[in-house]
């Protein structure tokens, strides 16, 4: 019975009618959400909180994601592509030594093989300090076989190195191969479970988030019941009363997750230097494993999620009371 | 415009509010509803807009029988109704501009014709000049007049008012009123609940007058004297 254009008539389905209703539509939604942004800015310190517990919250989780993305390229570096020693039976003279170095270097999961002659290893045994006395003890029978140093392919997953491992074992003139795979196995449990305890603890700070945007536009809706109540007698349904308060939340959660990108760079800026180090220490084999993009893209939009359904789910509870 | 039907109204647990009233508002009619304090005129005026429900009767609004009316047709029905009330229930923390353009802005009216039609409206009730200001900056008489642009800015045609002017002094009284009289120059039917009886006298509008939530006696506009 009004004049003026009513919210989401129920028209005859004309396509004109459908027009305007795509266009009130998005009217609505570009007012909602200016206007709770207007409203945050209004508030700047209780916004900021809000963002700045959420975002921390979030924060965490990336942050363990990154000391696990790099305590595992560490042990990349200092385990999986480290040099093989295949210490080679006592039986086993100079030529058979250089032969199977030459099968060795044609497989294609090596990258190189030196041979340690007994003489090499016994001048390596000299230089260690507190061993010169026990070699003088040896009395000029170097009791040292010959040694292949193997250095397998950078590339090489924990599976095609266990191969590689166990392809040396087998070999004859073989006694005895030392690799790190069972210190690789340790770390890979170790981090395995790291990675579970990030995914808890990134499922328990979620919740956390969702219950702090939840508690915030709690308070909002409680602060703003005569305005609810001045909007519902001009006739705004719930849905109109209802959306600024989850565009409240995207923002919310959109500040926070952007927040949480930044903090998380900051403690990836703050680890490069140190692991920098750390890698030329281990001769260039350790880089900063950082953030992978989608997730600095994805943290944002599912923080944004977040954010929408804890005030979706506290409006629908508080409206209902307060209608 | 406006037709009760043997309506009655009992609240919970109280006793009846309005009992078996019956009477016609026609179209582009201005009314006063007015009676003692706990007559029930508050209680009329929230029967139309569905702010409560009837126990008994039927309700007709612009043809629409009240009854019919769902929850979810609510918000709807109460766009075509302008409001106005005594505290005029502005929000303080926006400006005048902002307040009355609400009722736009939930019409999902575009933003070059809202500020369009708010000017229009604040220019109908004087204060055009005030549209950047909030409301706690302005008169009482001032902030009831930004409230009755608010209610006239979606061009409804029906426009109840409950006791808009209880908070005024006699002059400024005189001016809203008047204003109410304009809008229902324009077409627009007018119903407005109020107590002050030599206010309305002067009006020389329709009077209805509850006692007890019963009608006691409807005077003609022609008849006020
Ligand atoms: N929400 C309510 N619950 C119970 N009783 C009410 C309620 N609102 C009004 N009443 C009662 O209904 C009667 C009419 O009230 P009202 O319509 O407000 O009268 P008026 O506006 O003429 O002063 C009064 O006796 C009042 O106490
Ligand atoms: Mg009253």
């Amino acid at each position: 019975m009004s004049a003026a254009a009513p919210e989401t008539a129920e028209a005859p389905r004309s396509g004109r009618s459908r027009a305007r209703r795509v266009a009130g539509w998005r009217e609505h939604h570009g007012w909602s959400a200016a206007a709770s942004l207007r409203r945050l800015a209004g508030r700047p310190v209780g916004t900021f909180l809000t963002v700045a517990v959420m975002g921390l919250a979030l924060a965490l989780p990336l942050a363990f994601y990154l000391l696990l993305a790099n305590v595992q390229s560490l042990g990349d570096g200092l385990g999986r592509n480290a040099a093989v020693s295949v210490f080679l039976k006592p039986d086993q003279a100079g030529p058979q030594a250089e032969l199977l170095a030459k099968t060795l270097r044609e497989r294609a999961d090596v990258a190189a093989v030196a041979v340690k002659t007994p003489q090499q290893g016994m001048d390596e045994l000299a230089t260690m300090q507190g061993f010169s006395g026990a070699l003088h003890a040896l009395d000029e029978h170097n009791p040292l076989p010959y040694v292949l140093e193997v250095t397998p392919r950078a590339d090489l997953d924990a599976a095609a190195f266990e191969r590689l491992s166990a392809d040396l074992r087998g070999e004859r003139a073989v006694d005895l191969v030392q690799d790190s795979g069972q210190w690789r196995q340790r770390l890979d449990a170790l981090l395995a479970l790291g990675r579970r305890i990030v995914e808890a603890l990134a499922l328990l700070l979620a919740v956390a988030a969702l219950l702090v945007v939840g508690n915030t536009v709690r308070v909002d809706i409680a602060s703003r019941s005569e305005e609810i109540g001045v909007l519902t007698l001009m006739g705004a349904s719930h849905a109109f009363v209802r959306r600024p308060y989850l565009y409240a939340g995207i923002w919310y959660g959109l500040f926070a997750g952007v927040l949480a990108v930044l903090l998380a760079l900051a403690v990836e800026w703050a680890l490069a230097g140190p692991v920098a180090q750390l890698g030329q220490v281990y001769g260039g084999r350790l880089r900063l494993g950082g953030l992978p993009p989608w997730l600095l893209l994805a943290t944002p939009l599912a923080s944004a999620l977040l954010g929408w359904l804890g005030a979706r789910l506290v409006s629908a509870w508080q409206l209902r009371k307060a209608a | 415009m406006i037709r009760f039907d043997q309506v009655s109204k009992r609240y919970e647990g109280g006793h009846e509010a309005l009992s078996q009233l019956s009477f016609e508002v026609a179209d582009g009619e201005m009314a006063f509803v007015t009676g003692h304090s706990g007559a029930g005129k508050s209680t009329l005026l929230k029967l139309i807009a569905l702010i409560e429900r009837p126990s008994h009767g039927q309700i007709v609004l612009d043809g629409q029988s009240l009854s019919k009316v769902r929850r979810g047709g609510i918000p709807r029905l109460r766009r075509g109704i302008g409001m106005v009330f005594q505290d005029h229930r502005l929000l303080m923390d926006r400006t005048v501009f902002a307040n009355v353009e609400l009722p736009l802005v939930i019409g999902a009216v575009a933003p070059a014709e809202r500020a369009r039609r708010v000017r229009a409206a604040l220019e109908k009730v004087g204060l055009l000049d005030y549209e950047r200001q909030l409301p706690a900056s302005l008169s009482a008489g001032e902030q009831q007049r930004v409230g009755i642009a608010r209610a006239i800015v979606a061009r409804p045609k029906l426009l109840i008012a409950d006791e808009p002017t209880g908070n005024l002094d006699p002059q400024l009284a005189v001016e809203i009123m008047g204003l109410f009289a304009e809008f229902q120059q324009l077409g627009t039917t007018v119903l407005v609940a109020s107590h002050d009886l030599p206010l309305i006298k002067r009006m020389k509008k329709r009077v209805v007058v509850l006692d007890h939530g019963r009608l006691v006696a409807d005077v003609a506009a022609s008849e006020v004297q």
